[in-house]
Formats: C-alpha cells, sequence, structure tokens
C-alpha cells in the first residue's frame, strides 16, 4: 500500500519536473525569439522610416536601386514594402541589401515610397560586418591641393590628443571658423557629402582606406531630410565609424545604415533631377503585437500561427480569462486542503473571485452582501410555506433575479455603483449559497451560517486578490504552458496526507494531554 | 479565549500523538479500504438495515417504507396499531429530517418534544423527505418507518433531551475507537458534535469514561445535568463491540463507523453506519486514531471472525 502511494508521488514529482522543464524551454523561446516579456504592457519602441524617392523620367525604361539596411547590434528589421505601383519589385540580398525596381517608361513625375519598420534591437545579436579592404588610390589631387592637403594632415597629426587620425582630421574640419586650408580644398559648395568626400581623401592619402556610410539617424517625427552620413575607416585592423559632427567613434546606438561604401544610395537609369527623402516617426507597440514580426523574422512563424497569440483579439481575451482559471483552482485546493477551510462547494469561491474581478473589490463584497442579506430574508419567508426541494430553490434563483434587477434600476438611476454590480454575480450559484445559508441557520444556527458565508467570501477574496493582479494574469497568459505545471502541483497536492493548518489548532489538545 | 484562538500545535508534535489528519483519512484510509461500490450498503439506512438482519444484528424494527408520492397517502395502513414510531430519510446523515412520534392517537401525533402536529404535517414531511430535502445532493429519497427506540435510563443524567448514542471506529473489523456522545442544549438535543454536543472517549476494554470535551474543549460535567461524566460507563459494552465488529464484516467496509443505542428491552441497536466517520472522537478520548489504527495494522491477528475479534480486543494487554 504505502510503496504504491509512493510510487505515485514519483510519477507525479517526475511529471511535475518534466513540465516544469517544459514550461520553462517554453518560456525561454518565447523571450527570446517572440520577445514576450515578464512584466505586463511591456511595450516597445518602433521606429517607423520612409523613404520618399522622387524623379522626373526621360521616356526611357527604369531601373531604380536603392541601398537598404541590414539588421545591425541595436536595431532589428521588422518589416519593409515599398509602395510603387507599376513597378516589378526584386531584392538582392549580397554584400549590400539593395531594392530594384523596373519599371517601362513612363511620363508623369515619379513619387515611390519604400517604408522599413524597426525595432530596438537589445537582443540582436548581429555585428558590423567588415571585409578586408585594398590599399585606398592617392586622390587626383594637383599640386597646389595635394600641398593643402598634407599640411591639414601635419596639422591633424600635430593636434595634442589620444584620438586616431580620422577623429583629428574631423576635428580640424569641424573648426570654427573654418580653417582657410579646409576651406581651399573643399569645393564652392559644402555639402555633407563633399566634406565626408574631402576626409576620405585626405586619408587615403594617409594610406588609410575608408568609405561613406549613409543612412538615417533616428530621432523623433523627423520629416524631409536627406540621408545622414558617416565615415567608417580601416583603423588598427578594424572598420570603425567615426560621427562627421563630432569625431566620436563608433556606431551611435540611434543610427541605421542603409549604405556602405561609395556608391550612391540611390541609382536611377531612365530619370533625372532624383532625390531621397527620409521620414522617421516613432510609435511604441506591445510586446503581443510585435511577436508577430519577430517570429516570422525568426522562421518560427508556423509555430506562432498555431498558438494562441495569433487568435482574433476577442478570443485571446476569452482565453486570457481562462488561463488564470487553473491558478483559482490552485488557491482553491490549497486552502481546501492544506489550510483546511470549509467553504459552500468547492468552486463556489472561485466563481465570486472572478465575479469580484468584474466589479472591483468593494463594490462587488457590497454588493454580494445585500443580494445575500436580502436573499436570505425573502428564503426566511419562503421556509415558512414548506415547499419541496426543486420548486422551492428555483424561487430562490428568482429571487436572486428580482434583487439583481432591482439593484441595477436602483443604481442606474441614483448613479450607483454597487447596484450596478449585482448583475456580475452568478445567479445560481448565489442562490445556492442562500439555500445552503438558510438550512445551515436553520440546523446549526446563526453562528454556523455566518462562519461558512464568511470562509467562502474569505477564501474568494483570497483568490480575488491572487487573480486580478496584472502581472500574475499577463504571466498566465504569455507563458500559458505554466498551467501544465500547475496541473501537477495539483495532482501531487492530491497526494498530500499532512495535516492541515487548521487541525494544528483542532487537536491541539491531544497533544497537551499527550 | 482569544488565547486559545492562537494555540496551534506543531505538526511534528501531532505526529508524535498519533494524531490522524483529515488528509490523511481521505488518502490513506477512506479511499483505500472503502471501496467506492459498497457505500450504498451504508448511505441507504433501508439497505444497511436488510443486511443488519440477516447477520443478526440488532436494529429498530422497520415498520414500513414509502418509497414514492403516491405511497403517502398510505402512511396509516403501514402505521397499523402503531402507538409510536420514528420516521426518517433511507439517505439522511446527522439526524436531519428525522421525525419521533411519542404518541399518535388515531387523530393527532405528539412528536418526541411534546409538539403536536397533524397527518398533513406528517403527510408533508414525508413528502419532504422524499423528494431529497434531507439526502445528501438533494436525489429522491425514501421514508423509513421504523419502531421507537427507548433509551436506557442509565443514560438519562447525562444528556440533555435527545438520543445518546455510542460511535465505534471499527478498524479492518477491530473496534479501534469508541465515544459516546451526549446532547446539549447548545446542540438543540442532538447528539452531533459540531452542533455542541458532548463527546465522551471511552475506554475501548471496559466501556467507561475516559475524558469529555464540548466544543473542542475539556469538561468534567454535562453542562446541562451537571451530571459527573467520569461516572459515565456503558452496560452491555461487549455486545456494542460486536455491533462494530459485525458490521465490518456485513459491509466489507475497512474503516466506518458504527452508531449504537442502547434500548431499554432490546438491548444494544445499530443505528447507522457511516463510511466517513469524522475525526473528533480523537479529542473526545485524547488519543491519536493513526496511532491505534497502526497498532491494529502491526499487531492484530488477520482472519479471525466477528467474535474472535471482539475478544481480541477486549483482552488484549494494552
Amino acid at each position: 500500500m504505502l510503496q504504491k502511494f509512493k510510487s505515485i508521488r514519483v510519477i507525479l514529482s517526475i511529471g511535475l519536473i518534466l513540465s516544469a522543464i517544459f514550461a520553462g524551454y517554453c518560456m525561454y523561446y518565447k523571450v527570446t525569439h517572440w520577445g514576450f516579456s515578464f512584466k505586463p504592457r511591456e511595450t516597445k519602441r518602433i521606429w517607423n522610416i520612409e523613404a520618399h524617392i522622387n524623379f522626373m523620367p526621360t521616356n526611357e525604361n527604369i531601373k531604380i536601386t536603392l541601398a537598404t539596411p541590414e539588421d545591425s547590434k541595436f536595431y532589428k528589421i521588422l518589416d519593409d514594402n515599398v509602395i510603387a505601383p507599376k513597378y516589378k519589385v526584386s531584392r538582392i540580398k549580397s554584400t549590400e541589401n539593395k531594392i530594384v525596381l523596373r519599371a517601362q517608361p513612363q511620363t508623369e513625375e515619379q513619387n515611390l515610397y519604400y517604408r522599413i519598420l524597426l525595432f530596438d534591437n537589445e537582443a540582436g545579436k548581429g555585428t558590423v560586418r567588415a571585409s578586408k579592404p585594398r590599399k585606398p588610390a592617392i586622390p587626383e589631387y594637383d599640386e597646389t591641393q595635394m600641398a593643402v592637403a598634407k599640411s591639414i594632415l601635419a596639422q591633424a597629426e600635430a593636434l595634442e590628443t589620444e584620438a586616431d587620425l580620422p577623429q583629428k582630421i574631423i576635428e580640424i574640419f569641424n573648426e570654427k571658423p573654418t580653417p582657410v586650408a579646409v576651406s581651399t580644398l573643399l569645393p564652392f559648395k559644402i555639402t555633407k557629402e563633399n566634406v565626408a568626400t574631402t576626409i576620405k581623401n585626405l586619408l587615403a592619402i594617409k594610406s588609410v582606406p575608408s568609405r561613406l556610410i549613409k543612412g538615417v539617424r533616428l530621432e523623433e517625427n523627423k520629416k524631409s531630410f536627406s540621408p545622414d552620413l558617416m565615415i567608417e575607416a580601416y583603423v588598427g585592423g578594424k572598420w570603425r565609424l567615426y560621427n562627421l559632427k563630432n569625431a566620436a567613434k563608433g556606431m551611435p546606438d540611434d543610427f541605421i545604415i542603409f549604405q556602405r561604401g561609395d556608391k550612391g544610395l540611390l541609382d536611377i537609369e531612365g530619370g533625372e533631377n532624383s532625390s531621397i527623402q527620409f521620414s522617421v516617426l516613432r510609435s511604441t507597440t506591445s510586446n503581443f503585437d510585435l511577436a508577430n514580426h519577430r517570429a516570422r523574422l525568426d522562421k518560427t512563424k508556423s509555430w506562432y500561427d498555431n498558438s494562441i497569440y495569433n487568435l482574433p483579439i476577442n478570443n485571446q481575451n476569452i482565453i486570457k480569462w481562462l488561463s488564470v482559471f487553473p491558478l483559482a483552482i490552485l488557491v482553491i485546493v490549497f486552502i481546501r486542503n492544506i489550510v483546511g477551510l470549509q467553504t459552500m462547494g468547492t468552486f463556489t469561491p472561485m466563481l465570486i473571485a472572478m465575479s469580484l474581478t468584474q466589479t472591483g473589490f468593494v463594490n462587488g463584497i457590497t454588493s454580494f452582501a445585500i443580494i445575500i442579506s436580502i436573499g436570505m430574508l425573502l428564503r426566511t419567508l419562503l421556509s415558512r410555506l414548506n415547499l419541496l426541494l426543486v420548486p422551492r430553490i428555483s424561487s430562490v434563483v428568482i429571487f436572486v433575479i428580482i434583487i439583481m434587477q432591482t439593484m441595477t434600476i436602483i443604481g442606474y438611476r441614483m448613479n450607483f455603483d454597487i447596484g450596478l454590480s449585482a448583475v456580475f454575480f452568478p445567479i445560481i450559484i448565489m442562490a445556492w449559497i442562500i439555500e445552503r445559508a438558510s438550512i445551515t441557520w436553520e440546523e446549526d444556527g446563526a453562528f454556523n451560517a455566518s462562519r461558512e458565508i464568511f470562509n467562502t467570501l474569505l477564501t474568494s477574496v483570497v483568490t480575488y486578490f491572487i487573480i486580478q493582479d496584472e502581472y500574475i494574469k499577463h504571466l498566465m497568459f504569455a507563458f500559458n504552458e505554466l498551467n501544465l505545471v500547475i496541473l501537477f502541483i495539483v495532482m501531487l497536492l492530491g497526494t498530500y496526507t499532512g495535516y492541515r493548518l487548521l487541525e494544528l489548532k483542532r487537536f491541539a489538545p491531544l497533544v497537551k494531554r499527550g | 479565549m482569544f488565547n486559545n484562538l492562537f494555540n496551534f500545535a506543531s505538526p511534528k508534535k501531532l505526529k508524535e500523538a498519533g494524531v490522524l489528519g483529515m488528509n490523511a483519512r481521505n488518502y490513506n484510509f477512506i479511499s483505500k479500504l472503502n471501496k467506492r461500490s459498497l457505500y450504498p450498503l451504508v448511505d441507504d439506512k433501508v439497505i444497511t438495515k436488510g443486511l443488519a438482519d440477516k447477520h443478526q444484528i440488532n436494529t429498530p424494527k422497520k415498520i414500513g417504507i414509502i418509497e414514492f408520492q403516491h405511497e403517502v397517502k398510505n402512511i396509516l395502513q403501514i402505521l397499523g396499531d402503531y402507538k409510536e414510531f420514528v420516521i426518517k430519510p433511507a439517505q439522511g446523515s446527522g439526524g436531519k429530517g428525522v421525525l419521533v412520534i411519542k404518541n399518535y392517537d388515531g387523530e393527532i401525533f405528539t412528536t418526541a418534544s411534546g409538539r403536536i402536529i397533524t397527518y398533513n404535517e406528517v403527510y408533508q414531511h414525508i413528502s419532504n423527505i422524499l423528494s431529497g430535502l434531507y439526502s445528501l445532493g438533494g436525489k429522491y429519497d425514501t421514508a423509513l418507518i421504523e419502531e421507537l427506540v427507548h433509551f436506557s435510563d442509565i443514560f438519562k443524567d447525562f444528556s440533555f433531551q435527545g438520543v445518546p448514542d455510542v460511535r465505534i471506529i471499527v478498524y479492518k473489523g477491530y473496534p479501534a475507537l469508541t465515544m459516546m456522545r451526549l446532547a446539549t442544549k447548545a446542540s438543540g438535543g442532538r447528539a452531533n458534535l459540531h452542533q455542541g454536543a458532548v463527546g465522551v472517549g471511552l475506554d475501548i476494554q471496559t466501556g467507561e469514561a475516559l475524558n469529555a470535551v464540548m466544543r473542542n474543549v475539556p469538561i468534567t460535567h454535562h453542562p446541562d445535568t451537571n451530571a459527573e461524566l467520569k461516572n459515565l460507563v456503558v452496560p452491555f459494552w461487549r455486545e456494542h463491540l460486536e455491533i462494530g465488529a459485525k458490521a465490518y464484516d456485513m459491509t466489507g467496509l475497512g474503516y466506518i463507523g458504527a452508531d449504537i443505542v442502547l434500548d431499554k428491552e432490546r438491548g444494544p441497536m445499530m443505528l447507522e453506519l457511516n463510511a466517513r466517520p469524522g475525526l473528533a472522537i480523537q479529542i473526545a478520548n485524547g488519543i491519536g486514531l493513526q496511532k491505534v489504527l497502526e497498532n491494529i495494522e502491526k499487531n492484530y491477528p488477520k482472519n479471525l471472525n466477528a467474535q474472535e475479534r471482539v475478544d481480541f480486543v477486549l483482552n488484549h494487554k494494552k
């Protein structure tokens, strides 16, 4: 007998451990692959970048090549799409990502859009990709230019800072007022691009390979700007990024790279007067909404499709509601079998707790008390009629309905919330509580009846405080595999043969004497 | 009283005292020794009575049963010449729905408490029983009409109204623990401990009072009659134990509670059996049941008949 009992426990314990491992793995998976978090209402920053391409066609076949960003350490691309009707879109994924758009000759001005959706990728594993550069070609400067260039380089090297060469050069370019030498070297019209190219040339003289980086700096609600530029130089065996504005080294965490190298960001055949303008919009999205995108990125879409998070939102809400039930049941099992509190009906407290989550605590408890008191009062009158069981309990059910209706009307007319919350209580359960309490009252006295109601209510309140918690609700929904763990805990509690908490008091007289 | 509220014993000490808890009772004893299919034998008093007759166990004599509503009108024919009788629900528990008629003069009925009721009220009461008013879960029930037990006067001073009875916990046919339950004013004349009746633990070998409690608190005198409880001795003790031992043979349930009353003329009679007897008997005795059951399991011989088991219990050195 004892042997068999032990083996049941062992089996259930193994089940519990396996389910815990399974749940642990699922949780890990959901967190890393789908981006679920343990906190409720967690949101992620989302960036919407829109590139607006505009050009006049020249009546030839059109071919547009647009460099597109790749995932970086900081940002992950959730989605991108091209709004270009009449164009055939093809994507090239090689060392550089590109989108190629082709179309028949057009006559009107063309406006095309390319949109990408990024999110802050804290867990991103991508690194800046680097290929070993060749020695750069000496720029085609005439003698004067070369002399000026060398003087700037000498000046830069003379700077007594710990910065490396590219930083020093950038610092000189940023000096205010602009040094004469620098102005001489720069073309008449100074643009971000000119500055960057000149710095690149200077570095080439010193045999430091470098390239331009085009991309977008993420700032909130930035509209219609040309791509941001950074320069990347191969220093000390590594590609390093330099901010042209302040010579800061390294990848800024708000920069998203579209293209590396000197080729144009945008290349258009069959068009002229082209321009590309970017807009950035920041928004926040809940993790659940993001999960879909992330799952697709992760190539685990089919798992995701078969999960509850892919259901219509209505169904999700129902499941969210169901997901806390097992926990509530665990609480009931605990209170009854470990604490030893006797309640009216096994799951009555759980159902009342569920109602309390709809009504709110104070309103719910008050409303409950009113319904039960009036119900019991009417039930006393009923007991004088000596009705048979089924008609009697049916009358109590109708009483409850009438009380609820009246409370709702009063609640509405007097703008009284407590009245309005009456309807959330399950009618049949309320009727049975009234019936049971009345019978206990008649047989065992008011004290026992009140105690039964009190115990039931106490259990409901404990259950309520556990299931109404945002955090717990979120956990039970986002990591619904926990329900399996709860199942095994409940089954293991079914083999608990130790004393109940209240028995420690009940049987205390036995210890003193012994 | 408030001191008492925080008066908890440690689980370790309870274990040392051999106290049986509710979970252990359900898991280790009831679910293992009491087959579900045998429950109706004790849950339905009509069946229990039939079995008892077969095993020569003394019970109050059956006058008749009423199963269906249309039979209720036959009540007067069933009663015949009986002047006193008891109507009870076959599947009731804890004395619920028991109507005791002390005197019926062909016109009016007088109840045990002296209340006078009419034929209509008796009719209504039987209807209530049939509709399941007093049965577990509101199942349709049968009304059982029995002869009235004439309680032995020995206990008159020890009980406030009501029916004093002896509860015996029987483990695999061996009487394990016994107590007498005495009604009080607080219990409304009923012998249910949770309603405030007095529980008196009895020596298993002699039937003498060991210890008494009311609402879990030790007492020495009956609160209403003021009788000194330690003077309580149950006569025909061996016959009481025999009923308990035979109840095992007749039901096959390994863990039961037998409720026995003492009739003036007919001696100890089995009133009902319970497949889920409560644990308060431990407090009444001041003895942990777990300890007792373990001892029986380990040291008592198997394969004895009811008489031999009672002999063993009576002569066994503690």
